[in-house]
């Protein structure tokens, strides 16, 4: 899994930060989404988009690592958006049933407005 | 007479098959303990369980080890106090009881309460986990039983048995001390300088060696006898009675060994 | 099915001994990606014996298990549990660790085999909880729950680590009608929304025919019968009527003694003459 995240100005949302992930989200490389995540929401913008057009797969622990950035995001008043789910993607939170708890857009464009 | 000794033959042969399982099982622990933690392949040994084993083999065992003690320490005195006496060197007696307890019965005493305490308990409890398909369902989940439930064991009785026997040994001369003031009328004053007198450094390691030795025996048969067991309740009850007749029989065996050992090598 | 992707489990010429006594004889099927396989047969056929290959918790007599493109039978203890990893089992009787909560028995393979973080090891559990719907559950030990639910929580703990293969030994047994309903249920659920490869071991029929996708009839150590569910129910084999019928004498015989009765009643008067 690659991670990469960039801090964009000017957005839809204002201030955000821009998580993009590839490849596969599993066991073993959620822990790493998870610190690009935290750092992400400690830099407080006023939104995290994370870009999962190019995720492959993911298992639960990603959603799970989803699901507490979210709690976390929540808590400091940061909007956390999922941009560009693939049908592999999505089918594994509507398994775990969360796929009405995130904020969800088309694409990183949708979610950014540029 | 040839069927005697086809039996011989195969009580020779499991008793031989028994020694190997639980050679095999105490080198699998020590490979955790040892290896394990160098190897990055390798799971390691995690702190919690060991301190849970900790708590139950040391502090839940501590009041009935204390009592055991006190009482041997008590026995002890009374049992000379004539003797020595007759002889007219009643001062003598915390020599007696110090060393009675250090070297000897301190550990002999706490290691047979620990065998029917803890090890008697470690035996039932994975024996009850080989009934209910636990030890099979830790092996399906890649989880060694012997990582994650014989080694925390191992290392908790290895720390907490030789503390727990010192903190008896303490309770116990002062037992003895006690009837020495009583029965004697020995001051503890000149009954504590005697013990020091006649002990040396000595006495007091090889007492601690003996409780550790003991402490790995009586982990590693209860362990053994525990997981491997394959036959409902029944098969429970029998593997913590065996654990705590062989626990018992091993132990004397290797004091006895160590006073032969130890009277050679140190002289005493 | 794509033919390049290699099946999920091949078995060829599987055998079994125990102490002489042939328990599995030269056993050969295939397992599609993504299917529920039901292998079926009385008490004594192998099946039971059959899990404990496919689990590795024991290693046969001959033949090759093929999973997940490794052969189980020429691994070593690591490689097995590099495997294990990838496969979850549901045990007969649930087998929850006691002295944990259910949330610890789940996040149990979590906390041993991941770097997962705490927070999300806590937010996985509940959600493979409310997978088999028992989210409320987390905090009370398996003493307090009824057969089906320890089963449930079995099937939750199974399913921590993702596994791509999963084995079910005799799902219904000991339940009650709708438990075992809800059980059967489950396993199709989650077969359908996760794709994973299923290995159903019963001799209940009526759950079998209802969840298979294909069903093998083990009889003495060998597959006597392959199929769908309907190809088994149509089939003309007197043995495969015998045990889809429940009937109970047939191919299968009543009485399995070899000796002939009045011989062995006899017997020990004709050797004290």
């Amino acid at each position: 899994m690659q991670v990469t995240t960039e801090l964009l100005e000017n957005t839809k949302l204002g201030r955000a930060a821009l998580i993009a992930a590839a490849g596969e989200v599993d066991m073993h490389e959620s822990p790493r989404l998870r610190s690009a995540l935290l750092e992400a929401i400690a830099l407080r913008p006023a939104a995290v988009v994370v870009d999962l057009s190019a995720v492959t797969f993911i298992d639960s622990s990603g959603v799970a690592t989803l699901v507490e950035a979210m709690k976390l995001a929540k808590a400091a008043g940061v909007a956390l958006v999922l941009a560009g789910m693939t049908e592999n993607v999505a089918d594994v939170f509507a398994l775990a049933r969360l796929d009405k708890f995130f904020r969800l857009a088309a694409s990183r464009g949708e979610a950014l407005g540029v | 007479m040839e069927r005697t000794a086809g039996e011989l033959g195969a009580r020779f042969y499991s008793g031989l098959r028994y020694i190997g399982g639980m050679a095999w099982l105490l080198a699998d622990a020590l490979s955790f303990i040892f290896v394990a933690p160098f190897d990055r392949r390798r799971l390691r040994v995690r702190s919690a369980p060991v301190f849970e084993q900790m708590v139950r083999v040391g502090f839940s065992s501590l009041g009935i080890v204390c009592l055991v003690q006190l009482f041997i320490g008590v026995v002890i005195a009374l049992q000379l106090a004539n003797l020595l006496k007759t002889f007219g060197i009643s001062e003598y007696v915390g020599s007696v009881v110090g060393l009675g307890i250090f070297r000897e019965l301190g550990p002999l005493m706490t290691a047979m309460v620990m065998a029917g305490y803890a090890g008697a308990a470690m035996s039932a409890e994975l024996g009850t986990m080989a009934v209910s398909e636990e030890l099979e369902a830790l092996r399906a989940l890649a989880i060694s039983p012997v990582r994650y439930l014989v080694v925390p064991r191992f290392i908790a009785a290895a720390v907490m048995i030789p503390c727990v026997t010192m903190v008896g040994n303490f309770v116990g001369v002062l037992g003895g001390m006690g009837i020495a003031w009583g029965v004697l009328h020995i001051s503890p004053a000149l009954f504590t300088q005697k013990m020091l007198e006649t002990l040396v450094t000595s006495d007091v390691v090889v007492g601690i060696f003996k409780s550790w030795f003991f402490a790995q025996l009586i982990v590693l048969i209860a362990c053994f006898e525990g997981l491997r067991v394959d036959s409902g309740a029944e098969g429970v009850g029998r593997a913590a009675t065996r654990s705590v007749v062989f626990s018992i029989v091993m132990i004397i065996s290797a004091d006895c060994l160590f006073a032969a050992v130890f009277r050679l090598l140190l002289g005493r | 099915m794509n033919t390049e992707e290699p099946k999920p489990i091949v078995v060829r010429n599987l055998v079994k001994k125990f102490s002489g006594q042939v328990v599995l004889d030269g056993l050969n099927f295939q397992v599609n990606k993504g299917e529920i396989l039901v292998i079926m047969g009385g008490s004594g056929c192998g099946k039971s014996t059959l899990l404990r290959l496919l689990i590795g918790a024991m290693r046969p007599t001959s033949g090759s298990i093929e999973m997940l493109g490794a052969d189980l039978t020429l691994l070593d203890e690591a490689g097995l549990d590099a495997l294990r990893k990838k496969t979850g089992i549901l045990f007969q009787s649930g087998a929850l660790f006691n002295s944990m909560t259910v949330g610890e028995n789940i996040a149990l393979p979590l906390k041993e085999h991941t770097k997962l973080s705490a927070d999300v090891i806590n937010i996985m559990v509940k959600m493979k909880l409310e997978m088999v719907g028992l989210r409320d559950f987390e905090h009370l030990k398996p003493a307090e729950l009824s057969g089906g639910m320890k089963k449930r929580v079995g099937l939750a703990r199974a399913m921590a680590l993702d596994p791509r293969i999963m084995f079910y030994d005799e799902p219904s047994a000991g339940l009650d009608p709708v438990a075992s309903a809800m059980i059967d249920e489950l396993m199709m659920d989650l077969n359908k929304k996760t794709g994973v490869t299923s290995i159903v071991v019963t001799h209940d029929m009526g759950s079998a025919f209802k969840i298979a996708h294909r069903m093998i009839l083990l009889f003495r150590g060998r597959a006597v019968a392959v199929g769908t569910p309907a190809e088994i129910r149509a089939s003309a084999d007197p043995l495969v009527r015998q045990f889809v019928n429940g009937l109970a004498d047939g191919p299968i015989p009543l009485r399995v003694s070899q000796k002939d009765y009045a011989e062995d009643l006899l017997e020990p008067f004709l050797e004290r003459f």
